[in-house]
């Protein structure tokens, strides 16, 4: 019922309702009194009013006065600016919604090209793929940062409509540098590689390091994949690189957030990654990278 | 600990025991020795990482400690204007001027005293950033101006007498904090409910046309936000509120509707402290 008159109200135009007010009235007042004739009693204050008016003038004066005094027209004039302001709103984040999906295509497929180092691909292979695609995400974060562009100091009130898919392509920049380099993409290197500025369209440090753990998640799959295959030193770099990294989240003082949470899932990954080491480690398989591993900083001392 | 113990039942459940036989405790510690060794063959690597973080840790810090500050400072503002509105409820028939007077002075000490320490926590940023954290003092903030103004003047506060209100506060080198439409018309969403339990302590007392004009005025008011609720940042937030507030409009027409047709008896009964009541003199109204 209530739904129902909703819409009609929003079908009309108020202009259309304004000088009658009572017509949606009478709807909602029909489903609290059954019997028939109070509903037009208690629908239309006007003739209450005017069946009273010798004894209450003043309340019809100022029933009436309500929709033809200068300031309801101000008060018109208000709830007409705020509609227009947030249809416009609206707009805006359709328009940023669009984008945030497209940008959410390109990661998948960025993601799927990655996919492949599980199965054993030449890692330089791979990462060409992925890379090639960066520069679609380049474009889409430009024409992100145009649109909010034209809603300065905004930016945190859309913020929610590209924030996950953000995160995700934090993830698979830090996988595919990782992939590369063996270290960890910085805030301002992830920027950098998607072309944002800080001052403008700039990475929320949060995204950025919900992106990273989300990264953490995928090493653990990475390193039984890698041992299968062979790569018997896999899981002494991921190892190491894991734990550096845990700790050096444990220096952040965390809210109780989705930030949190997802850190304390990283120690899953960095267990899991451990059992891999220790398995391999236990069996002698290791021993080659090992004692490569061994004589080289024996060399260095 | 848990991990070690974890790594034994593995051991034990290994499905090569050959190949364990010739693992030596010393494993262990070799294992132990590498991890040390290795982490100062990459220790530019890690700190350079440490050094990042480092900089991640300041900037939450900072970001923390100020939404706690703005929390805080919105809390203070929740609650002295609720003040302001039990203010204005404890409004009767002969002491109108007195306790809205009351009440407009307590909301100006709320806006002198505690929204000028929300904007100087703000300091002119993060006013979308850290909307949450203050968004439920400002809302409580427009319910209360609102209320005290409609009983003050008979009509509503608009966003912008509000907002004028604030400039003043900011320190002229910063934006200035300004209370954003959806703070208002939600604030203004639940202005009904506490213009419903003005109208119905009004009629208890027998004054009939005030409440007939907050019902006019709630009526007014919802209708308007009828428009606007779908556009919401947050509908669905709204849509409950704009049931809550049909509610309220309901209460309040249901009640008028019951002194209206059974005005003639209960005016006696209530009204009966104040013999010039214009009802009691011609009972046969309707």
């Amino acid at each position: 019922m209530i739904l129902a008159f909703r819409n009609t109200c929003t079908v009309f135009s108020h202009y259309v309702l304004n000088p009658k007010p009572y017509f949606p009235l009478l709807l909602i007042s029909t489903q609290n009194f059954s019997v028939p004739n109070s509903t037009l009693t208690s629908s239309s204050p006007s003739l209450c009013n005017k069946a009273r008016c010798c004894s209450t003038f003043f309340t019809n004066s100022m029933a009436a006065g309500d929709l033809s005094n200068p300031s309801s027209e101000k008060l018109e004039k208000q709830f007409e600016d705020f509609r227009h302001h947030l249809e416009e709103s609206g707009n805006l984040r359709e328009r940023i919604r669009v984008v945030a999906t497209e940008i959410e295509s390109v990661t998948r497929h960025i993601y799927a090209s990655l996919l492949l180092v599980h199965q054993s691909r030449p890692v330089a292979e791979v990462l060409e793929k992925a890379k090639s695609q960066i520069g679609e995400l380049k474009e889409l974060y430009s024409r992100l940062s145009e649109i909010v562009r034209e809603c300065p100091g905004q930016y945190f009130r859309y913020h929610g409509d590209w924030k996950s898919e953000t995160q995700i392509v934090v993830s698979l920049l830090a996988f595919m540098h990782w992939l590369e380099t063996g270290t960890l993409v910085l805030h301002n290197e992830v920027e950098e590689k998607l072309g944002l500025t800080p001052t403008e369209f700039g990475l929320d440090v949060e995204d950025y390091l919900i992106g990273i753990c989300f990264m953490s998640n995928e090493l653990p799959r990475y390193v039984v994949n890698q041992v299968t295959a062979g790569d018997y030193d896999c899981p002494r770099k991921v190892l190491k690189f894991l734990t550096d990294l845990h700790a050096a989240f444990r220096m952040l003082n965390l809210r109780n957030d989705f930030l949190r949470k997802k850190f304390d899932g990283m120690k899953y990954d960095l267990r899991k990654v451990e059992e891999v080491f220790y398995d391999v480690k236990i069996r002698g398989l290791a021993a080659n990278g090992d004692s490569a591993g061994e004589k080289q900083v024996q060399g260095q001392s | 600990m848990l991990l070690h113990a974890y790594k034994l039942s593995l051991i034990v459940m290994a499905p090569k025991p050959q190949r364990i036989r010739h693992l030596a405790g010393a494993t262990w510690q070799s294992a132990m020795k590498k991890a040390r060794t290795m982490s100062t063959e990459t220790e530019t690597e890690s700190s350079s990482m440490k050094d990042a973080f480092s900089k991640y840790a300041d900037y939450l810090n900072n970001l923390n400690d100020k939404r706690e500050r703005v929390v805080k400072a919105s809390r203070d503002i929740t609650m002295n204007s609720k003040k302001v509105i039990f203010q204005v409820h404890r409004i009767s028939k002969h002491n109108k001027e007195e306790v809205l007077d009351k009440a407009v002075k307590d909301m100006a000490a709320v806006t002198d005293q505690y929204v000028s320490r929300l904007v100087k926590e703000l300091q002119g940023t993060d006013f979308w950033k850290l909307r949450r954290a203050y968004s439920p003092g400002v809302q409580e903030y427009v319910e209360a101006a609102t209320f005290c103004n409609f009983c003050k003047t008979g009509t509503l506060l608009t966003l912008d007498e509000i907002n004028a209100a604030f400039l003043p506060l900011s320190d002229p080198s910063v934006e200035p904090l300004q209370i954003n439409i959806l703070d208002y018309i939600l604030g203004l969403a639940d202005l009904t409910g506490e213009l419903m339990r003005l109208a119905i302590g009004r009629i208890s007392e027998g004054e009939l046309d005030f409440a007939e004009k907050i019902c006019s005025f709630v009526r007014e008011i919802y209708r308007k936000l009828t428009l606007i609720a779908p556009e919401m940042d947050d509908p669905s937030d709204m849509k409950q509120k704009m049931e809550t507030m049909l509610q309220s409009v309901m209460k309040i027409e249901n009640a008028c509707f019951s002194v209206h047709v059974r005005g003639s008896e209960y005016i006696p009964m209530l009204g009966s402290a104040d013999p010039s009541y214009p009802l009691l003199g011609m009972p046969d109204v309707d």
